[in-house]
């Protein structure tokens, strides 16, 4: 299935993915930012790191849709199921 | 399109046949198992989530219980290991028997630290007093509940998550060893892969991203949260 | 020989040197594998059946002395007479026995396992060894979960769905290892069920033979592939809630201890956000075998074949949200119940679909009646009515009074046994030609669709009706409440059709263990059917086909103008036919 496309640069991504651990890590730790603000950030930044594993280390930006669709399929699910048990909690 | 076997592209999907995804039958098997894994990782990770949401009163702040400093190291660890990982796989795609022995005996390397390191930090943890069942009485950590430092509410919640998640991750990152050190004696070692045939590299590797990939995950919202 | 590893294995069928052991107990082919899941599926459906006559003896009866209950220990039933412990234990490996080790594996684990590669023009599974392990693994499963009717504390005994507190906890319950076996019966059952999944949707991906297309492949093909999907899914979620249990019951962590700040509704949502997606896993398969099999006895094709595809792949996108509507009562929010209450409307449209789609074609067809027919025509009608039912209990308002009523009992039963049982009747008699080269026989196999029929309507029937009287499922004695008495003369008749239903089965059995040897002998195409499987020996080599079959047109071609016969096989090549595009140019 040899790779019709130009290989990604890995050693880049490593440095990307030790850059954002380290700015999770100051933001945890470091900076004075309200509590909410706080987790949306690490959120985001986790998810930041995990998409980049996602699409270069494990290929998904270079293969084809419907492969990537199978992969993205559990994720709305779970979320689905995340949000409906937590609304017992809202009101 | 020939019937002589040697000449026939192993790396697509089995012939004759449909085309299907175009992916041969261990990568397409492999994402497929991922998908399941992942509905796993988040029943265990969205009741977290979901318990931690309704908890009755506040959760022990981070760093409080955990070490940070040897889990990040850790998380870093694990992402060299991802990257010795793709790297591995860029070797045997170049047909680079020496840089695959070398890349893959680096990643499980780092995958067996990984591990030991988590084992090492579950034992200072039930030292510590720490346990799935929540705070030890007596333990180092009692004296941090009584003194109000750390909630005794969600201590039993805190301690059940913990070890439950990050218990199946590393039992994941363990079968990852494993499974990397029998490709390593049974067909790396013996050079039975080449740049015609590196499934099984390509296929371990999508796992072990994976493990990382959930690791990522879990280091964020377990102990940074 | 074919293309290299991905198929490298492939036996040749005529020199097979395989040892006994090799062919027949640890066997890696796809139809020895089905066989087996076949056999052990049978005795646990016979052992739910055992179970649940000793509960119709218990209701009908309460407190007297069961015929053979001498047997039991003092412990669950002295003297005969059955305990309410006992009972709840009975009520409990009843549900989780048919669920998990009779239904499930009898639709999933034989006819995924046996029919995919034969349908799709395949030599075996994709993965022929994690194929076996799957199965290894349902069977140490189903040992473990034998294992704990015979604990000292007693089986498991929350229902089958385990509601914490009272799975978790072992003062509520008094059964403290039949509880932890369970779970870990289920953990087994989850992991054998993935495995099998993964194997199913990545052979009908990737396997099918040039020409098979997906809008070629059958109905239980179709069903099948989306079915290994839900499960692949929803398998995890359960595996997930069942070890939390399992800590909970034995490392005493807390997920679902509300002293520790944990929820107990927690495990409701897990459970039934599997639970879901697993009433359509076990309803789909039976679905897709029932649109073969009425096709091939109605001589026509099936009516609106691709509604029928999207209807499948509707119901199964839709099933994962409506989980909530077995938790209307629980105390949730009720938003969310409201939200539940409109998705479970409409994923009654998609079966609905199927239904007319079924009447469709047998509108004005060439009808035979041959027992797999006269099985899957009861299936229809009696889905109809487990379907409408079920409308019934979508409504929130409503099921606020029918909830944990013998109305739901009627209702997962006529689903259950009305559908998917009697689509399993139907199956096993049609491709037991196929997995043993012998025919059942169709005399006795009428005589037992047709007591079936009446029995199971008298015992299941009138529970609708004591469901609407307000008797509540699960319990003991029903004639300790004043306002159950007057329908205890119901019970006795519904307990007398359980146990001569349970008798009439007794013919099946024969029928199906006679002819395993001395059935009349089978050839290629005793139905005159147009599956690919069709076209092979019976019973089916190991390896299936020396050369990979090309297929030319879909399934249903029954009465086809282009020939004389009233069939024409997928793979059979008229002078009008090209090649497909995806055929090799020298054919292996």
């Amino acid at each position: 299935m040899e790779t019709a496309h130009k290989r990604p640069n890995y050693i880049l991504i490593w440095v990307y993915l030790a850059v954002l651990t380290a700015a999770e890590l100051a933001l945890a730790f470091e900076l004075p930012i309200s509590r909410n603000l706080k987790l949306l950030l690490l959120l985001a930044l986790a998810v930041w790191k995990a998409l980049l594993v996602a699409l270069f280390f494990m290929h998904l930006k270079f293969e084809k849709w419907n492969l990537r669709i199978l992969a993205i399929i559990p994720l709305p699910l779970a979320l689905i199921f995340m949000f409906a048990a937590m609304s017992e909690h809202i009101w | 399109m020939t019937h002589a076997s040697a000449t026939v592209d192993v790396m697509r999907a089995p012939y004759p046949a449909e085309r299907g995804l175009d992916v041969y039958n261990h990568k397409l098997g492999m994402w497929v198992f991922l998908a399941s894994e992942v509905m796993f990782f988040s029943a265990l990770i969205g009741s977290y989530v979901i318990l931690r949401f309704g908890a009755p009163g506040e959760w022990a702040r981070p760093g409080v219980v955990l070490n940070i400093p040897i889990t990040a190291f850790n998380t870093f660890l694990l992402i060299c290991s991802s990257v010795s990982m793709v790297k591995a796989y860029a070797a045997i795609a170049d047909g680079d028997q020496k840089g695959l022995r070398l890349w893959l005996g680096l990643t499980i390397l780092g995958g067996a630290t990984f591990v030991g390191i988590q084992v090492f930090e579950y034992m200072h943890l039930v030292e510590r007093g720490f346990t799935p069942a929540g705070i030890r009485e007596g333990s180092e950590l009692a004296e941090l509940v009584a003194k109000g430092t750390l909630p005794a509410a969600t201590s039993g919640l805190y301690g059940s998550t913990f070890f439950t998640m990050t218990g199946f991750h590393g039992f994941h990152v363990t079968c990852g060893v494993v499974s990397m050190l029998y490709l390593y004696f049974r067909k790396v070692l013996p050079g039975k892969y080449s740049r015609q045939d590196y499934r099984g590299i390509e296929t371990v590797g999508l796992y072990w991203h994976f493990v990382d990939l959930v690791w990522i995950i879990l280091f964020t919202i377990v102990y940074l949260v | 020989m074919t293309s290299v590893a991905a198929t490298a294995r492939v036996p040749h069928a005529h020199h097979d040197d395989r040892s006994f052991v090799r062919k027949y107990i640890f066997s890696t082919d796809h139809k020895i594998i089905g066989i087996q899941f076949l056999f052990v599926s049978l005795f646990f459906l016979l052992l739910g059946g055992v179970l649940a006559m000793q509960m119709r003896w218990q209701l009908a009866f309460p407190g007297q002395p069961m015929p053979g209950g001498g047997i039991l220990p003092d412990t669950m039933a002295p003297g005969g007479v059955i305990l309410p412990e006992y009972y709840i234990q009975l009520v409990t490996m009843h549900g989780t026995f048919m669920v998990f080790f009779a239904i499930m594996p009898l639709l999933v684990g034989v006819y995924a396992n046996f029919l995919i590669p034969l349908k799709i023009g395949t030599h075996d599974m994709a993965f022929p060894r994690i194929n076996m392990a799957s199965f290894w693994l349902a069977f140490a499963a189903g040992l473990v979960m034998f294992a704990s009717l015979f604990v000292p504390d007693g089986a498991a005994r929350a229902g089958w769905t385990m509601y914490v507190p009272l799975s978790a906890r072992h003062d509520y319950s008094g059964a403290s290892l039949g509880q932890e076996l369970w779970s870990v019966s289920i953990i087994l059952l989850g992991l054998s069920s993935i495995l099998g999944s993964l194997n199913y949707i990545t052979t009908v991906i990737n396997n099918r033979a040039p020409g098979m297309t997906w809008f070629r492949l059958p109905l239980s093909v179709w069903s099948l592939f989306i079915t290994a999907i839900l499960g692949l899914l929803a398998l995890p979620v359960l595996s997930g809630a069942a070890i939390m249990l399992l800590f909970d019951q034995v490392l005493n962590t807390h997920f679902f201890d509300t002293t520790a700040g944990g929820q107990a509704l927690l495990w409701q949502h897990l459970f039934w956000f599997f639970g879901h997606p697993e009433v359509y896993i076990l309803i789909l398969p039976a679905m897709g075998m029932v649109s073969d099999i009425i096709a091939n006895g109605s001589r026509k094709p099936i009516f609106g074949y691709h509604s029928m595809v999207f209807a499948i792949v509707a119901i199964g996108f839709l099933g994962w949200i409506v989980w909530g509507h077995h938790m209307f009562v629980s105390g949730m929010n009720p938003t969310l119940g409201s939200s539940f209450m409109v998705s479970t409307l409409i994923i009654a449209v998609p079966s609905a679909v199927k239904v007319f789609n079924w009447m469709g074609t047998m509108w004005r067809g060439n009808l035979h009646f041959h027992v797999p027919m006269l099985n899957a025509t009861a299936f229809v009608a009696m889905f109809v009515i487990g379907g409408l039912s079920g409308i019934y209990m979508a409504a929130t308002p409503v099921d606020m009074f029918i909830h944990d009523t013998y109305f739901i009992v009627a209702h997962l039963h006529y689903v259950l046994f009305g559908g998917s049982l009697f689509a399993l009747f139907g199956a096993i008699t049609y491709w037991f030609p196929k997995m043993f080269g012998r025919l059942m026989s169709e005399p006795w196999g009428k005589v037992h669709f047709w007591l079936t029929f009446v029995f199971y309507n008298c015992t299941f029937f009138p529970m609708h009706i004591l469901g609407m009287a307000g008797a509540m499922r699960r319990i003991y004695d029903p004639t300790q409440y004043d306002f159950l008495k007057p329908m205890q003369p119901m019970n006795v008749f519904i307990s007398i059709s359980a146990f001569l239903l349970f008798a009439t089965q007794l013919i099946f059995f024969v029928n199906f263990w006679y002819s395993l040897f001395k059935g009349k002998k089978a050839d290629l195409n005793p139905w005159r059917d147009n599956g690919l499987e069709w076209s092979l020996p019976s019973p089916a080599p190991h390896g299936n086909w020396e050369t990979v079959p090309t297929v030319y047109r879909g399934p249903y071609e029954f009465s086809s103008p282009q020939v004389a016969e009233d069939y024409l096989p997928q793979n059979r090549k008229l002078p009008t036919d090209r090649e497909p595009a995806s055929a090799p140019a020298a054919v292996h």
